[in-house]
């Protein structure tokens, strides 16, 4: 028997061997890790993390992984989950400086806080039960509170506004979501070497945190394989997009500052992860030597490039790419090692300057109006400057136009009016069917659903701005609902502006190219950005009135109902006679004395004290109680206003 | 007759001690930190230096539940990102770089805190987020914030009463989600937070009597705010002397209490556990330590050390089962035999009243039961 299994086991091996060669040469599980790094403008170096996970189409059941995670693969399955995107951001992207029309930006920039959406591949009715549990599973994988988003107040579900068209599709942001290490742990265990080896040793904390912009991003889409029998791949895209300020020591102010590696994050790179299929660090320089010559290709071209008057880089670059505004520089970490780590600087020469392209119109958002009653929010959209040059103008009706939409989430307690909805062109003010083309609106039921605003605008396009504005009152929460922080105000989420006319993308025309991040960035993206959070007072109870009120009124209860029961039950006759008898037996008392006393000053002979009517006597008790009662409430009031005032 | 009643008593106490008869098979910690805001930072460094003692002595992160009500680490007001100190020397991150909260902000609440005790989850709560003890876990539950005279604020808008802390260890202990419990809280008058316990297996230590503030250790002037306090600092420079193989007893962790360098009383409540404190390692709590038995074959070992335990406890369910089935069958002649295969108690019991009924003069049992009573009575009474 043993022997029949020993002749067995190396013809099971060999027929493992032959199924896992059987799959791999169809697909097999594909990782890849990029690092973008991109001098700014404004004397910052942006840097963008891009890791690919590919899961191919394989049996639904009894799925086996690689390189690719579990945890997400089991998350896709359970929820049925066909597009998903989950992104941590703290800071603001700057359109103006950092660029708002290029891939890297539309994609990259998000709101503050927690943004989540997700399409599914359910039945209708089951959307929003799919949507509960999926918050709840990631609010566990991401350590966050993203579970707070499984309330029908929190969400919403767009239907054109947000770019991608589907009945399925859920969206929910959370604007106060702290993002920490303990959210870019669990992220960074769904890379197959972690934060050990590769590109991602680079992730210092505290040098990623200490940035001007952090944004950390899952993406994830299911390819359907088409065949009878399997299931859908997986596509799994993280990204983490930094924005540092190099130390600099120069002293001049016009002067780029001269960085590595090292000195941005404080690590160097050894080796690349084992598992990647490329691993690639790209260097990415905007809006220079445009008008040189197209051809790179020679030795001597490409080493001028890299060593030339404005500025020099520390190590070779593998390859040279160019696109119409900006140079690619192209390296491979494979050769670094623990003797020769990868540190890539970059040293200006010269003080140089450039400018990143902008989107068409550039949105702010703020609030108008004061106190705690009412107030207006207002959209402003200006004109950029590169908004003449820019592809992507709608000629309708001999009238050259450019489109917006305009996607927001109203929380229920601020009470939109949409019938107050001005929109003004160049300060002058429009009739909806002018510039409107389209709006969807659904109104918010308090405390069961947010309120949604969609609205598409077609702009002339020498337009120099826009403004819209929308009035509302800010509704009052239930005393239990108030966060506890919350004389701090609370938060509308970010509305989304995206140019559904405008698609960003940079072709380096290489078309042998692997990369997947430089696919991305050839892949025509729609030009978005978010506006800011705003921050909305609302009238918070003090919440230690119904002490101060319920302290206060037993007191006066009690003082009350305490001399009211003294007068009802006194007996006065009882008194009197109490009275007349410790008299009678203290006949030289200090009493006795004091009337004499009076009686004689007043002349009249002594009365003795039973002559007093008892009917006075009550009277002249009771109103002299009512002027206590009346002074300690009084007391009480005073103390209460002095109080509350301070 | 008295030594039945001995033997009645015996029975009783078997009766109630045989639940506690399981091994300790696994170490949870809850740590909360109940305070938000910035000038709280010292809270949520004492609940991170406690994460990262627990987590060096072997519990594992997924065995940690960990509550922190707000965010210090990335806080604006933080001059160290990612980083959280409980020292002024700044040599320790206790934020480290593999964190896991599993309730933070506005998520630490009571209702969600007496959630994770009793186990009363929504069915879309992750497993990350509950506490996923069995009867044979220990369990240390670690606590601080401000607090008073039987409660403990959460957030600066809600209490936990020293009623609703004793009323989940009680649910606790009925669905058997602990063989062991270890209360550690660090907040001003802390003792009278376990008042109302009552379970037997709890073991509770606060960092003050009743009318004590408990002080915090030292301000750093760098990051602005206190980062420690007393109690919790005391307690960890115990624990940064220790390994994960140290022995050290829970007795001597409580005298390294001293109420000079605390300016308050440590406190322990100890007559609901009955092991002896010398005894008891520290890192039955504050650390994972598992016995590892080797063994040749498979299973055997192990089913001659656990399940002997059990095959016992399952013992009477199947003979009382049989013998309702017996009596069923009415037949006279077994009963002898299924009596014998009782319970020592219930056979204690139908003996005693067999016996009984075989007294001619029952009257002169009942009177010398009387004077045996009077007997017992008359001797406490002196005692007293």
């Amino acid at each position: 028997m043993a022997s029949l299994i020993r002749s067995w086991i190396p013809l099971l091996i060999l027929q493992s061997f032959l199924v896992a060669i059987a799959f791999g040469s169809k697909e097999a599980e594909e990782f890849s890790e990029a690092l973008l790094l991109k001098p700014l403008p404004d004397r910052k170096v942006l840097a963008h993390f891009h890791f690919e996970n590919r899961a191919p189409p394989s049996n639904s059941h009894g799925r086996h992984h690689h390189l690719f995670p579990k945890a997400i693969s089991q998350l896709v399955q359970k929820f049925r989950v066909k597009e998903m995107e989950l992104s941590f951001t703290q800071g603001r992207w700057n359109h103006e400086h950092w660029g708002g029309f290029d891939p890297l930006s539309s994609m990259n920039a998000k709101p503050v806080g927690v943004e989540l959406w997700a399409v599914f591949d359910v039945p209708q009715s089951q959307v929003d039960t799919s949507w509960k549990n999926l918050t709840h599973a990631l609010s566990g994988l991401f350590c966050a509170s993203i579970n707070f988003l499984e309330s029908s107040t929190s969400y919403a579900a767009p239907t054109w506004g947000f770019g991608t068209n589907s009945d399925k599709l859920r969206y929910g942001s959370l604007p106060r979501e702290a993002v920490c290490t303990e959210n870019l742990t669990p992220w960074l265990k769904l890379l197959p070497c972690r934060d050990k080896d590769g590109i991602s040793a680079l992730m210092n904390r505290p040098s990623v945190y200490r940035g001007f912009y952090h944004s950390q991003r899952l993406h994830l889409s299911t390819v359907e394989s088409g065949q009878e029998g399997l299931g859908s791949g997986i596509v799994l895209e993280q990204t983490l997009t930094v924005v540092l300020q190099p130390e600099t020591t120069s002293v001049e102010t016009n002067m780029q500052p001269s960085w590595s590696l090292s000195s941005l994050f404080g690590r160097k790179v050894v080796g690349s992860c084992v598992l990647a299929k490329s691993s690639n660090v790209y260097l990415q320089l905007e809006g220079r030597l445009g008008h040189e010559s197209k051809n790179v290709d020679t030795e001597i071209e490409a080493h001028k490039l890299w060593k030339n008057a404005d500025f020099d880089l520390s190590l070779k670059p593998d390859r040279v790419l160019r696109e119409s505004s900006s140079l690619l520089f192209i390296f491979d970490i494979d050769k670094s090692s623990d003797s020769e780590p990868f540190d890539l600087g970059l040293t200006w020469k010269l003080p140089s300057k450039w400018s990143c392209q902008q989107a068409p119109l550039q949105a702010t958002r703020f609030l108008m109006g004061s106190g705690n009653e009412r107030g207006a929010i207002a959209i402003l959209l200006k004109a950029t400057e590169s908004q003449e040059k820019l592809p992507g103008r709608v000629v309708t009706d001999g009238r050259c136009t450019i489109k917006a939409n305009i996607f927001q989430i109203f929380p229920w307690y601020v009470k939109v009016y949409y019938h107050t909805l001005q929109i003004f062109v160049d300060q002058q003010q429009k009739t909806d069917c002018e510039v409107l083309k389209k709006i969807n609106v659904s109104p918010s039921t308090d405390k069961v659903s947010s309120g949604m605003l969609e609205m598409m605008l077609e702009l002339p396009c020498e337009v120099k701005s826009a403004a819209i504005s929308i009035e509302y009152d800010k509704g009052f929460l239930h005393i239990d609902e108030y966060p506890p922080d919350a004389n701090q105000g609370f938060d509308i989420p970010s509305a989304l502006i995206s140019f559904p006319s405008h698609h960003a993308s940079l072709d380096f025309q290489e078309e042998l190219s692997k990369s997947p991040l430089l696919s991305s960035f050839k892949e025509k993206s729609l030009v978005r950005s978010y506006t800011e959070v705003l921050l909305v007072p609302l009238t918070t109870p003090d919440f230690s009135m119904p002490y101060n009120v319920i302290t206060i009124t037993c007191t006066i209860f009690a003082l009350y109902f305490g001399s009211l029961l003294n007068v009802l039950r006194r007996r006065i006759g009882e008194e009197e006679r109490f009275l007349k008898s410790q008299a009678g037996k203290k006949t030289f008392g200090l009493k006795q004395l004091l009337s004499r006393l009076t009686a004689k000053i007043r002349g009249r002979p002594i009365e003795p004290p039973s002559s007093d009517s008892p009917a006075a006597q009550s009277s002249f008790l009771s109103s002299k109680l009512i002027f206590k009662i009346i002074l300690v409430a009084g007391a009480a009031a005073a103390w209460q206003y002095f109080s509350t005032d301070n | 007759m008295k030594f039945l009643i001995l033997v009645m008593l015996l029975c009783y106490s078997f009766a109630f001690s045989s639940g506690d008869t399981t091994i300790h098979t696994n170490n949870w910690a809850v740590l909360v930190c109940t305070s938000r805001f910035w000038f709280n930072y010292r809270h949520m460094a004492n609940t991170l230096s406690l994460y990262r003692t627990v987590k060096r002595l072997g519990i594992p992160d997924e065995r940690i539940i960990l509550m922190l009500a707000d965010d210090m680490a990335c806080n604006a007001r933080n001059e160290y990102p990612a980083q959280v100190f409980n020292n002024e020397n700044h040599k320790l991150n206790l934020y480290g770089d593999n964190v896991e909260v599993d309730y933070r902000g506005y998520e630490v609440t009571v209702e969600n805190f007496l959630r994770v005790l009793t186990g009363r989850h929504e069915n879309a709560v992750p497993r990350s987020k509950r506490l996923l003890s069995d009867e044979g876990s220990h369990i240390l539950l670690y606590m601080t914030g401000h607090g008073g005279d039987e409660f403990l604020k959460f957030q600066d808008a809600e209490e936990l009463q020293s009623h609703d802390l004793a009323d989940a260890v009680k649910q606790m202990k009925e669905k058997r989600r602990f063989k062991e419990l270890m209360i550690m809280v660090d907040t001003c008058q802390a003792a009278t937070l376990f008042n109302q316990l009552q379970s037997p297996g709890v073991l509770a230590i606060g960092s003050s009597l009743k009318g004590e503030n408990s002080y915090s250790h030292h301000l750093d002037s760098d990051v602005g705010v206190s980062v420690v306090d007393r109690f919790t600092y005391y307690t960890l420079a115990f624990f940064e002397r220790l390994n994960i193989y140290d022995n050290a007893s829970l007795n001597s962790l409580f005298r390294s209490y001293d109420p000079k360098l605390l300016m308050s009383t440590a406190y322990y409540r100890t007559d609901l556990y009955q092991p002896h404190l010398a005894e008891v390692p520290v890192t039955n709590f504050f650390g994972s330590v598992m016995e590892t038995i080797h063994t040749d074959s498979v299973y055997k070992a192990f089913s001659s050390k656990t399940s002997n335990n059990k095959i016992n406890s399952e013992m009477p369910v199947n003979q009382l089962s049989e013998h309702d089935e017996l009596q069923k069958a009415n037949i006279p002649n077994d009963e002898l035999k299924t009596e014998k295969q009782k319970c020592p108690y219930t056979q204690m019991r139908v003996d005693l009243h067999e016996k009984l009924e075989k007294f001619e003069n029952v009257d002169t049992v009942v009177n010398l039961g009387i004077a045996v009573m009077v007997f017992v009575v008359m001797i406490s009474s002196s005692l007293l």
